[in-house]
């Protein structure tokens, strides 16, 4: 007599699982001096920001998850966020059998075991993807916090590169700078 | 293309030559090449396979030198070569149309015997769907011959079996004038490899760019037209990339054979893109959904969407190079006819208005305080008027 019986398996697996999103881009720096005093100037402007220097010249300023990186001879800017976090993943699966016909259990045991393996690997995707999304979404958010300030590095950079010039060029009589406007007045005697 | 001297031609036949069937489909094939033939029945003609005879009958050979040369040469002339154009010949502006600029043994097209192998393969063979391998060493083919599968490889990318059949081929894969006309249908992949464009700038070769000038100019800006109706993102990306990296090679080439007056489709495409302020929009408004998850895929497919505008950094450099050439300098001539197609199209504000639009898309940028410079994710949104997205 055929008699049915059913089987449950239980698969859990852990990973370490990563994310991580890059922009790069390039400031506009002025040429107001040559390209090794402006370089000068701006790795001065990102020090006093918090930005430390590297063994390669570059400056480097980490913001949690998010790292800033200027390159200050090539102006190249690049931000990157990465996020990682340890996932435990479970999954269960019945598969019901006969004691006569059809397959053994040990082979039916493997079957399921495959399909937890394969539905295992598709939760941990949809966790891969939620970690992508979280970490473009905290680039997108860093970046429009960062703007606003790089913009005032560049700015500042160009301020102080007009001074030097103007002393190079004579005896500077007057500076004056209007904050709101951001405009810049200096008299030079040549 | 041929007027000082006129070649010997053999006495016509009282009536119409009698060609057997597969001579027939051939001739059919090779007129729908050099667009002479609807595409749906040469389509037809290339997807069906023929038993192939042994030999040809000279009255069919006659009849295929005849419509190669006829049909190339009427090709080029319409194209451009009939223009009273001003071109570089020996680092000095020549000016005339094509049969005045360039004596008759420069300007004489030859075919080679791979031309014939391809025409007979096509007829043969289901180009689609062969086992029978035919190609050619880019390195045995004339100037000649490298047109004729620019025009063969044109008439039959629009059918994507054909294309991925020969765009495989080196005849095809390899052809410096297929890069530089639709660079995005010569790729598969991410792999990007444009062939050398040196030799583009070198004898016949840049006769035939001379003609193609125009040609060249038209099929850039319907292209880049079309990139407000892409809405797949990879495709964008490829095909951009693709465009990218072609057109720097092919600068890079012309800038150093001294023939800047062959990029000059590069400036007068942008010119034509550039007559009022422009958003990337233009390029990017047809993209569907919110694209890649990644912000650096995003940015990169747009980025790689605008990559004709962004020629224009270089233009401007050979501009910037043009005017410090004095009246005693080396390339003085050259300069100066540069600077006149530069000023031709009002070069600075073209180049100023491709910068703008291309640093919208750059993040970090932009007043303080403001609105972001470059929310690429949010890009899509924001339609300009006259946009086509």
């Amino acid at each position: 007599m055929s008699r049915a019986y059913r089987i449950t398996v239980k698969e859990s697996d852990t990973r370490h699982l990563k994310a991580g999103d890059e922009i790069c881009t390039q400031l506009e720096i002025l040429e107001i001096l040559p390209p090794e005093d402006m370089a000068t100037l701006l790795k001065e402007e990102l020090k006093k920001r918090g930005f430390e220097e590297q063994d390669d010249g570059t400056m480097l300023r980490k913001d949690g998850e998010l790292t800033v990186k200027i390159d200050p001879c090539s102006g190249e800017v690049s931000v990157k966020a990465e996020t990682e976090e340890t996932i435990n993943q479970e999954a269960k699966r019945d598969a019901t059998g006969f004691n006569d016909v059809g397959p053994s259990e040990k082979s039916l045991r493997d079957r399921v075991k495959d399909q937890l393996k394969s539905d295992l690997d598709k939760k941990f995707e949809q966790e891969q993807s939620r970690l992508q999304t979280k970490a473009t979404e905290k680039l997108e958010k860093h970046l429009q916090e960062l703007q606003p300030e790089i913009s005032e590095v560049v700015n500042q950079v160009t301020r102080d590169a007009l001074k030097q010039k103007a002393q190079q060029m004579g005896t500077v009589k007057e500076i004056s700078e209007d904050a709101e406007s951001g405009s810049l007045t200096i008299k030079v005697e040549v | 293309m041929t007027r000082a001297v006129v070649p010997p031609r053999p006495p016509e036949p009282d009536g119409p030559r009698q060609v057997s069937k597969f001579e027939f489909n051939l001739l059919r094939i090779l007129r729908f090449m050099v667009g002479h033939f609807p595409a749906d029945q040469g389509m037809q003609l290339v997807r069906a396979a023929v038993n192939r005879p042994e030999c040809l009958s000279a009255g069919a050979v006659d009849l295929i030198k005849d419509t190669l040369g006829k049909a190339c040469i009427l090709f080029l002339v319409r194209q451009g070569a009939w223009r009273n154009d001003k071109y570089l010949r020996e680092n000095n502006p020549t000016p005339g149309r094509v049969w005045e600029r360039i004596p008759l043994e420069e300007r004489s097209l030859m075919f080679s015997r791979p031309v014939l192998e391809f025409l007979l393969w096509a007829t043969a063979e289901k180009v689609n769907d062969t086992k029978a391998a035919w190609d050619a060493a880019p390195k045995a083919l004339t100037p000649a011959d490298e047109l004729f599968f620019w025009l063969a490889f044109d008439a039959t990318r629009t059918d994507p079996d054909l294309l991925a059949a020969l765009r495989k081929k080196d005849a095809f894969r390899l052809n410096p004038l297929c890069w530089a006309t639709f660079p995005g249908d010569m790729v598969e992949g991410d792999e990007i490899t444009p062939p050398n464009f040196s030799p583009m700038f070198e004898g016949q070769r840049a006769v035939l760019l001379e003609c193609l000038q125009p040609h060249l100019m038209h099929r850039w800006i319907r292209s880049e037209r079309m990139k407000g109706q892409m809405g797949d993102w990879k495709k964008m990306r490829q095909q951009g990339r693709a465009e990218f990296a072609a057109l720097q090679a092919f600068l890079k080439a012309a800038a150093e054979a001294k023939r800047t007056d062959l990029a000059r489709f590069v400036l007068r495409t942008n010119a034509a893109l550039f007559t009022s302020e422009m958003t990337p929009v233009f390029w990017t408004g047809g993209l569907q959904g919110s694209g890649p998850p990644r912000l650096a895929d995003r940015l990169d497919t747009q980025r790689s969407a605008l990559a004709v505008p962004r020629q224009m950094d270089i233009l401007e450099g050979w501009q910037n190079a043009a005017l410090n050439i004095g009246y005693f300098d080396e390339g003085y001539q050259a300069s100066q006819m540069w600077k006149a197609d530069w000023e031709a199209v009002n070069g600075n504000r073209v180049a100023a208005r491709a910068r703008a639009t291309v640093e919208m898309l750059e993040p970090l940028r932009g007043p303080v305080g403001g609105p972001p410079a470059a929310n690429p994710a949010a890009a899509p949104n924001d339609n300009p008027e006259g946009s086509p997205g």
